[in-house]
């Protein structure tokens, strides 16, 4: 029997992908304003966070029609719940591109200790994981999401030494002050960009299999045959990772 | 909104002394689902009857206010009651097939309506079941009797043998209310189909059918409408307090 309903679930997976786009697009955008010093970029991905506000009002509402018109179970209702985390996810994740984007200008004039510490690199790799996270969203393939998680705690694994650095200058050169305060916030920015793309990856798990990753995906394994890479695994932790394990736990602010 | 097709103004129904309907005003928009909620003996039936004047038949019934069909009052004294039943559909809760064959039921409507051309009747058949969404069950026994279909069956016989004297507006009595899930949802994805073509008006006790199925919902209680609105509007955020805790399942 064809399901009217059908054509809601499918505008609604539409929607999210395109959400999903439009996030990794200012997110890619908004390392490029760091990284290039883009002023002009910076000011209109911080303009283009309506578009995404306005998408994110839009899903929201979907699900809550599809909710209460039309009392969803079993795959249908994993699909809605997790669309509705995965697009406050998303949401989130944007306005972390809006806050780099912001403090991209301050830290402009400061190429030298960006170089130093390689936050090219950690930016290659954050950009790679919303890639990624995006692909796993359109292509529902989960085979993948091992890589999402341990790429995530790469991710982790180096902004904490990124940090750890910063507040070191920061104790020797009190003329630092302001632009390591400003990497402090934009490395905090990126370690969550990863923690809310681990998130998308557990909901995708959720909504294909069932299974609920939040609080075990240490244990995750890959259906089995399927342990291909999505991506290349990234380059070494930093050496001097302060290995606090609360750490890892997923962004959860409001 | 679409443009009205029925309008009441100021409806009163009275059973002898007992008020069963109290000033309803109501606009029922054009080629959209209006579903009709609310607690058993709310006037929900009553209100439906009054549409194709029903109600008539009942001696006992007093009725006061107008109800209008396309600008219409069809209670006016010169307004051909055949004819606007013609115009008007309806389907009940039990299904009611002739006790003759699967055809005959399809072709009786026309039929009394002076057609007598076998093809023509043949196409008005064909195209009713199909609409009706049961031809495909139906194409091979066109000539046994209508009795020895299955209750969904039944029901979707009776929406076809409904649309085979071309209808516009089709009034539905709990059409699924005595069937099992799988007809059921054949019978909503059915109605969803024909709003495009006419006017449904549907009363269900189940609350789950109406916000599925229905583009407007109104909410009668005590013979009273207390609130009549968008169905994604009523099942997400009702204006009314007695019509959340109604929904929600806290009265009634
Ligand atoms: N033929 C009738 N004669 C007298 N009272 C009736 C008749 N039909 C319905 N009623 C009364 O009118 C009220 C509304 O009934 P009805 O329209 O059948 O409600 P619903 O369809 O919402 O369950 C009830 O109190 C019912 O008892
Ligand atoms: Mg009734």
């Amino acid at each position: 029997m064809e399901r009217h309903f059908e054509l809601e679930l499918q505008k609604l997976n539409r929607r999210v992908i395109k959400m999903g786009n439009l996030v990794a697009f200012q997110v890619h955008n908004a390392f490029d304003a760091l990284l290039r010093g883009d002023v002009e970029l910076a000011e209109q991905i911080i303009e283009n966070d309506r578009k995404v506000d306005k998408l994110d009002t839009k899903i929201d509402k979907l699900c809550q029609r599809i909710f209460a018109l039309t009392q969803p179970v079993a795959t249908d209702l994993r699909l809605i719940m997790s669309s509705l985390k995965m697009n406050n996810d998303l949401e989130r994740m944007g306005d972390h591109a809006v806050t780099i984007a912001q403090k991209s200008e301050g830290v402009s004039e400061y190429r030298d200790i960006i170089d130093e510490l390689h936050i090219d690199e950690l930016v290659k790799m954050t950009d790679m994981i919303v890639n990624d996270v995006i692909t796993i969203l359109n292509t529902r393939n989960t085979a993948f999401v091992k890589d999402i998680f341990d790429l995530a705690q790469a991710i982790e694994e180096k902004a904490q030494g990124i940090s750890a650095k910063i507040i070191e200058e920061m104790m020797h050169k009190t003329e630092v002050i302001v632009v390591a305060t400003n990497l402090i916030v934009i490395i905090t920015a990126i370690e969550r960009l990863a923690g809310y793309s681990t998130n998308i990856a557990e909901s995708i798990v959720f909504i294909v299999d069932g299974r609920i990753m939040k609080h075990k995906k240490k244990n995750f394994e890959s259906p089995a045959g399927t342990s291909a890479s999505v991506t290349e695994t990234p380059a070494e932790p930093a050496p001097d990772q302060t290995g606090d394990p609360t750490s890892e736990a997923t962004p959860s602010e409001g | 909104m679409k443009e009205a097709k029925i309008v009441t103004r100021d409806l009163t129904l009275h059973y002898g002394l007992k008020m069963a309907l109290n000033s309803i005003n109501l606009h029922i928009p054009e080629k959209e689902v209006t579903a009709f909620i609310g607690p058993s003996g709310c006037g929900k039936s009553t209100f439906l009857r009054c549409l194709n004047r029903m109600n008539d038949l009942i001696p006992s019934v007093h009725i006061k206010g107008e109800i209008l069909i396309d600008g219409l009052d069809i209670y006016q004294k010169k307004i051909d009651v055949v004819n606007l039943r013609k115009k008007i559909g309806m389907v009940f809760q039990k299904s009611n097939p002739f006790a003759k064959s699967i055809f005959e039921n399809v072709a009786y409507g026309p039929k009394i309506n002076g057609i007598s051309d076998k093809k023509k009747l043949t196409e008005i058949v064909e195209s009713s079941l199909k609409n009706a969404a049961i031809w495909d069950e139906v194409k091979d026994r066109m000539h046994d009797s209508a009795l020895g279909l299955s209750g969904g069956q039944q029901q979707r016989l009776c929406i076809a043998r409904t649309l085979a004297v071309e209808p516009e507006i089709i009034l539905m009595d709990e059409p699924a209310s005595a069937l099992d899930p799988i007809s059921t949802g054949k019978i909503e994805e059915l109605i969803f189909e024909l709003k495009k073509k006419y006017t449904i008006v549907i009363v269900t006790h189940n609350m789950q059918q109406a916000a599925r199925v229905s583009d407007h919902t109104a909410f009668f209680y005590l013979g009273e409408l207390i609130e009549f609105g968008k169905t994604r509007k009523i099942f997400t955020a009702p204006d009314i307090k007695q019509t959340e805790e109604y929904i929600t399942g806290r009265f009634g």
